[in-house]
């Protein structure tokens, strides 16, 4: 209190606000988690606006172009190719038709957002892997999007892990487009931006290129949380 | 009509001998305000694209509008911080001492909305200065969340996730005090003309601010 009968309110109340922040930063994760469901449903209820609820357990839609590629699903073909004994064209059938994997794991962006207990479906990469028959000396996958932009990187044996699926529903349903349908990678152990949607195009190879992210300075081996 | 008027006043202060305007904010306050406003402007877009998906959907091009809010989310302090690191501060000190000290009158403001020209008014009244605390702190949480969500060691995880989640609470609450602002000043030409001339009718401060009126004449405007 100033001899004028004046208080700091100001000062305190931008305190205040800073002390609240970092409470959220501190405890905001277990909170998110807690009423992450309530959320959803809140925004689900609220139409347009919902889009502003923070905290729900939503995907946000990410695409590094000007626009959402719409590939057919009749015409959809994987290309798999580069140092491997049997190159692939694969249909939508025929991925259908290989041995599925399904499995529920949350969706993590580096960013800091999560969506628990997605439903996943396709076939695993080293499964693909396999019929495709890599040679000896390959030791590195480049995935390359429909968008004609994105690209992805994993190394032979982040591929060959178990929760690595080449998806081609998610949520109960055919992946959409926003999603990166028909057909997407699905990397449960590292952040969002290796899961490349709308894949087009696998190349094995001796190099790890690093992905698009990652020439923006993301980490190439996206472990979630930073270990392996 | 009131362009009439304020040529009767002109040339009543001019035969009275003195201004009829009182100097409101300095070019330094003026250009902090303006080039805050437009950073402000760029990061709620921006933001929103990021942020809501058919505004990401509809623009793409995630990287580019990512590198510009965070570009300008680095930018936004240097106004401020530019315009407190010269000899050029004193005005822009001194209203931001005026915004952070309350007095009675500013919290009868909120108390008794309907006889507010009867306070004995400072410079600002109790919601700008609200307002600018509120502003001020926003710009603290969101720039301390948003470093945490582009630059914390991966480790970190469990706080990015909080920070996400504050920056997102921040994102609505700062768009609608924001969007206040915006309002308020829209709706009250001579303040909003005195941020871009720089000058308020003394007419204006005798009215809607006595006590600042009285400072203003005594050269602390």
């Amino acid at each position: 209190m100033s001899s004028n009968g004046e208080t700091h309110v100001g000062r305190r109340a931008v305190l205040g606000m800073a002390a609240l922040g970092a409470a959220g930063i501190a405890f905001g994760a277990s909170i998110d988690n807690a009423v992450g469901g309530t959320l959803t449903r809140l925004s689900n209820d609220l139409g347009a606006l919902g889009a502003l609820v923070p905290g729900a357990d939503e995907f946000r839609i990410y695409t590094v172009t000007g626009s959402i590629p719409v590939i057919s699903p009749a015409s959809y073909r994987l290309r798999v190719g580069g140092m491997v004994k049997s190159p692939l064209e694969l249909s939508l059938d025929d991925l259908r038709a290989m041995k599925r994997t399904r499995l529920v794991h949350y969706f993590q962006c580096v960013t800091g957002w999560r969506v628990p207990s997605v439903h996943w479906e396709g076939v695993q990469l080293s499964e693909i892997l396999s019929h495709a028959g890599a040679t000896e000396s390959a030791t590195a996958l480049r995935f390359l999007s429909g968008d004609g932009v994105y690209t992805e990187s994993l190394t032979m044996s982040q591929a060959q892990l178990p929760d690595v699926l080449v998806a081609d529903r998610m949520i109960g349903d055919d992946v959409t487009p926003d999603h990166g349908g028909p057909v997407r990678l699905y990397v449960a152990p590292m952040y969002g931006y290796k899961s490349i949607k709308w894949l087009d195009r696998i190349e094995v190879s001796d190099t790890v290129v690093p992905g698009y992210w990652e020439n923006f300075g993301y980490p190439v081996n996206g472990w979630i949380g930073g270990v392996a | 009509m009131s362009l009439r008027i304020r040529q009767d006043e002109v040339a009543r202060g001019a035969t009275r001998g003195h201004n009829i305007w009182l100097d409101r904010f300095d070019v330094v306050e003026r250009v902090v305000h303006w080039t805050t406003a437009i950073l402000m402007l760029v990061l709620l877009a921006t933001g929103a694209i990021l942020y809501i998906p058919s505004l990401s959907i509809a623009v793409g091009h995630r990287a580019a509008v990512a590198g510009i809010h965070v570009f300008g989310g680095i930018a936004l302090l240097l106004p401020l911080a530019l315009g407190v690191a010269g000899p050029w501060r004193q005005r822009l000190l001194r209203d931001l001492r005026r915004l952070d000290c309350w007095s009675a009158a500013d919290w009868e403001w909120f108390r008794r909305p309907g006889r507010r020209l009867g306070l004995a008014r400072g410079k600002f009244n109790g919601g700008q200065k609200a307002e600018a605390a509120f502003v001020a702190g926003g710009m603290v949480v969101m720039l301390a969340s948003g470093v945490i969500m582009g630059y914390a060691p991966a480790r970190w995880i469990y706080w990015q996730q909080g920070a996400t989640l504050v920056h997102d609470c921040g994102f609505v609450a700062l768009g609608i005090g924001i969007a206040v602002h915006i309002y308020y000043g829209l709706t009250r030409p001579e303040q909003l003309r005195s941020m871009l001339t720089g000058r308020i009718p003394r007419s204006w401060a005798a009215k809607n601010a006595p006590v600042w009126a009285e400072e203003a004449e005594s050269g602390q405007p």
